[in-house]
């Protein structure tokens, strides 16, 4: 089986791109590289990871500014073209601003930054990005973020559930939905959504940070396994 | 070519709710010296453009705001456009 390229974009106040380095090369055992965002190309990468952090300092809204920088064009190519791209937390903001997600993350209803472990359940396991989960599985991933809470208008909200790409909410150790597992106020407790096409992934919980058992879980592994295993079928 | 002061006014569009202009009516309504109420909470954003005609100005600064300085998802704005002092 050929190793997957991973490519992991690297903006000013990225801070997350270590770990997710880390667990694709060392646990996954695949290739991966860092892409500059000042850079014009993104080199042969089957799958792009744009990690957590604080690009840019966060100015104007989160990663408003990363959306306007000169590697974003050449990741909207990409993605337009089918590219495989997983957006963790700040990348999921980036995704928004972007325009290849839905909707935007406003600022978590209770004001604060809030670092915590939360569970989800598996919305929809018929993804690229969650094929090694089972339906309705529930896993438990940390999350660590001031801007979280995702927003849709109704006309979109309609759109995303008509079309199957809410792939992760927030929920109870038992799967309930509900507003007390809500840690953000997050639309129909959203943790996660893909676009229509489903090669684009936007989720605000860490993956990287429980993708092997020292560090408390090997929950998050499954999301990057599963892009492994889109390749080799 | 002129130059032309832009002032930009960005506030959060009524259904989305504004947390930070909620937490500062909460505190307030414990202080019985003030009566008030509604706070929403936005920012303001103040640039020199240089262009043609104030007309133009009015177009490139509108391109701007729906491009970048706002997310019409979620917020509203306002342009001021006065004629540059230097």
């Amino acid at each position: 089986m050929r190793k997957i390229n991973f490519g992991i974009i690297q903006f000013p106040g990225s801070n997350c791109e270590q770990d997710c380095f880390y667990v694709i090369k060392n646990i996954l055992k695949q290739n991966c590289t860092y892409i500059w965002h000042d850079s014009n190309s993104l080199k042969k990468i089957d799958c792009l990871i744009i990690p957590g952090g604080f690009s840019y300092g966060d100015y104007l809204r989160t990663g408003a500014i990363a959306s306007q920088s000169k590697i974003s064009l050449k990741i909207k190519e990409f993605a337009k073209k089918g590219g495989i791209v997983i957006g963790i937390c700040n990348g999921f903001q980036i995704l928004t601003e972007l325009k290849l997600l839905p909707g935007v993350l406003l600022r978590n209803h209770s004001l604060n930054f809030i670092c915590e472990d939360v569970y989800l359940k598996v919305s929809n396991n018929k993804s690229i990005f969650t094929s090694e989960y089972s339906n309705d599985d529930i896993v438990k991933i940390p999350i660590a973020h001031a801007e979280g809470n995702y927003f849709l208008n109704k006309t979109e909200l309609n759109e995303v559930k008509k079309s199957n790409q809410i792939i992760f909410q927030y929920s109870n150790p038992i799967g309930q939905i509900n507003q007390e597992s809500n840690p953000n106020g997050s639309i129909l407790n959203i943790a996660g959504i893909c676009n229509k096409n489903g090669n684009v992934l936007g989720l605000m919980p860490h993956p990287e940070r429980v993708s092997e058992h020292m560090l408390g879980g090997i929950d998050g592994k499954k999301i990057f396994n599963s892009i492994i295993r889109h390749f080799s079928a | 070519m002129s130059k032309f002061s832009v002032t930009i006014e960005i506030m959060p569009i009524d259904s989305v709710l504004d947390p930070q202009g909620e937490a500062i009516e909460l505190t307030l309504k414990n202080n019985p010296k003030f009566s008030v109420s509604n706070f929403r909470v936005g920012k303001r954003i103040e640039f020199v453009v240089q262009s043609k005609s104030k007309t133009d100005c009015q177009k490139i600064v509108k391109d701007l705001c729906e491009k970048f300085l706002v997310n019409e998802i979620i917020e509203k704005y306002k342009i001021k456009i006065e004629n540059a002092k230097n």
